[in-house]
């Protein structure tokens, strides 16, 4: 076994003895309480794995969906569902029992827009709220109803809705809902490359660009990979990512580029050989680097095609 | 005069409607009067971030009748985010001070946790601002608060119209909840003190980077409604090299040369207002607060150690917020 498949192998089995009896995870290691964004993760990576109980996750996941097809982000909390939504669409794909969940997912998330879609907050936006640059028209999601758009509710929703093959069914809207979506993350980026959570430039001040949020757009942008707003994310991430020994932000840094096909040999050896991985309390994250020690499935489960 | 029965009707629907209309603004927003009869807050002189911290924080917090045996003491500081150069978080020479202050006192553990507002990689600020190193050679645990346990939480104050949040069970279970704040300005609240410092509890897993709801309900009485509900027993703030100007994340680091320790969020907020140069009945969270959560007013704070002064430049701070100016 090569050291990229025993650090694989061991941070699965890791994964798969965190797996709590309702059929999900919860975000750390010394909680009980499932939680949907670590439990979407840890599904995606056990999908082809010989470990875990992937059926009881996807369980779990389709148990957890709120009337209104949206998810939340731990069972029994508000009913109005958040932007796991998009994560649980993607985690359930291929999953024949689970297309009409996934289907009244995309329908909420196809309702589902930042604040300032509204011509009331876009006004407000363009004449007496303006420190934070940028253009209410280009609108893509919130984190949860009722607030404006982010960089990563965005990320996650354009990925989840161009999984649908084809526009019918109610669903026609998917083409032009994404595109604005797209031209969102265009416009929120920083004006040095990449994004932060979305605020680019803030009382005229330039902000600093994040890892793993530039490496999330990135991947929803991997069909865009010629726009000179994606060019420069690449050039940031790259930049960076030989210098990260986060297991998060160097987890999503590889899946990212990978998916725009650049090089990440130095970065899947700098992620395999980090010691204390297995240990790593967040359970996010180590689901995370189990997709990116074996990012090419990773990729196919977020529908990016390289 | 005569008032006929018909008149008694109309005048008493008129009064009933009147008092249905204007009760909300009357009546006060909050629960409970949490507020003691006198507080304490105490300046220390530090010029810099030293080893000698340990000694120079045990010395002032023996200023107070802390009893924390056999507590769970949760230290909260300030971690946001990580920008080379930038006077962004509490540092953590001095959260190690504190931790080490409070074992020599007895505490049963002490624990550091936060939710950094602005990163997701937790893990990626602790490393960048020094805190993982430190922590893990002091054996002292962190909890994210951004990921820990969620409790839904009624809140005690009504002044965002939420009735409840979902709250991290590390802060909820804490016996004795420290806010250690960085003494900065805000480009949307004036300043973040030991108060705004709470924003930070606030799990970014349940309500996303930034915590945008926060600033639709409104910040400051989202910081009034978050402090009614998780009390701040004690206050450490970073004031050794402060922010002023475009904070929190971009402001210019501003050399203070103090650590404020106060007994009363409201008392510890006032007070660095004032080193800032601020008149803290201009800020709205520690003039509201002042009513039910502490005493702003300096004729019920005891100050002990170096006596507050108003510096010789008053912090600057963006436009909005110039009305803050005490001058």
């Amino acid at each position: 076994m090569t050291t990229d498949a025993i650090a694989l192998s061991n941070v699965l089995a890791e994964l798969a003895l965190r797996q709590l009896p309702c059929g999900g995870w919860a975000a750390l290691a010394s909680s009980s309480q499932p939680a949907i964004e670590p439990t979407c993760y840890a599904a995606l990576a056990l999908r082809s794995a010989p470990v875990g109980d992937i059926e009881r996750a996807q369980d779990f996941l389709l148990r957890t969906q709120n009337p209104n097809g949206s998810w939340p982000v731990v069972p029994r909390d508000d009913q109005e569902g958040g932007w796991v939504t998009s994560l649980a669409v993607i985690a359930l794909r291929d999953l024949v029992p689970a297309i009409p969940a996934r289907l009244q997912g995309l329908h909420w998330l196809l309702n589902c827009s930042g604040k300032e879609s509204n011509w009331f907050w876009k006004w407000k936006f363009r004449t007496a709220d303006r420190h934070v640059r940028f253009d209410p028209n280009k609108y893509g999601w919130p984190w949860f109803p009722d607030t404006v758009s982010w960089v990563v509710p965005t990320s996650f929703a354009i990925l989840a809705l161009n999984q649908i093959p084809c526009s019918c069914g109610g669903l026609e809207r998917i083409p032009l809902r994404v595109d604005c979506g797209i031209q969102m993350l265009f416009d929120r980026a920083c004006p040095g490359g990449g994004w932060n959570a979305g605020n680019g430039v803030v009382y005229e001040c330039p902000m600093a660009p994040h890892v793993d949020d530039t490496a999330i757009a990135l991947l929803a942008l991997s069909d865009r990979g010629q726009h000179p707003v994606t060019q420069s994310a690449m050039q940031y991430l790259e930049r960076v990512a030989p210098t990260l020994t986060a297991p998060w932000s160097l987890a999503w840094s590889i899946l990212a580029l990978a998916a725009h096909r650049r090089r990440i040999g130095s970065l899947h050896d700098s992620l395999s050989a980090l010691s204390d991985l297995s240990s790593t309390e967040d359970t996010g994250t180590l689901a995370l680097a189990c997709l990116a020690l074996d990012y090419s499935r990773a990729l196919s489960a977020f529908g990016v095609t390289v | 005069m005569s008032v006929t029965r018909r008149d008694f009707l109309i005048g008493s629907a008129a009064l009933a409607a009147g008092t249905a209309v204007t009760a909300p603004f009357l009546l006060p927003k909050y629960h409970s009067d949490q507020r003691s009869k006198r507080s304490r807050v105490a300046i220390l002189h530090v010029q810099q971030y030293s080893q000698e911290l340990d000694q120079l924080l045990a010395a002032g917090l023996r200023l107070f009748p802390i009893n924390v045996r056999g507590k769970t003491v949760v230290l909260k500081p300030n971690l946001v985010d990580y920008i080379p150069g930038n006077a962004i978080n509490t540092h953590p020479l001095l959260v190690l001070a504190a931790a080490e202050s409070f074992r020599r006192l007895g505490a049963k553990s002490v624990l550091v946790a936060e939710g950094p507002g602005h990163q997701r990689d937790t893990q990626l600020v602790l490393s960048q601002s020094g805190y993982q190193q430190s922590l893990r050679d002091e054996k002292i645990r962190f909890v994210d608060l951004n990921r820990d346990e969620l409790i839904r939480t009624s809140l005690r104050a009504g002044y965002t119209g939420m009735k409840d949040l979902w709250l991290p069970r590390t802060v909820l279970e804490a016996d004795f909840l420290v806010s250690m704040p960085k003494i900065k300005a805000h480009h949307w609240s004036g300043v973040t003190l030991s108060m705004k410092n709470m924003f930070g509890v606030v799990p970014g897993g349940r309500y996303g980077w930034p915590k945008n709801i926060l600033h639709w309900k409104g910040i400051q009485e989202s910081i009034l409604d978050l402090c009614a509900t998780v009390p701040i027993r004690f206050v450490i703030a970073d004031g050794i090299v402060a922010m002023e100007g475009n904070g929190p994340l971009n402001g210019i680091p501003r050399p203070l040369g103090k650590i404020v320790l106060a007994d009363d969020p409201v008392a510890a907020d006032a007070i660095c207002a004032q080193l800032m140069g601020f008149h803290p009945g201009r800020i709205i969270h520690i003039r509201e607060g002042s009513r039910f959560l502490g005493n702003a007013s300096t004729a019920l704070i005891d100050q002990v150690g170096e006596i507050v002064g108003p510096p010789t430049k008053p912090f600057e701070v963006v436009p909005e917020f110039r009305h803050l100016y005490a001058l």
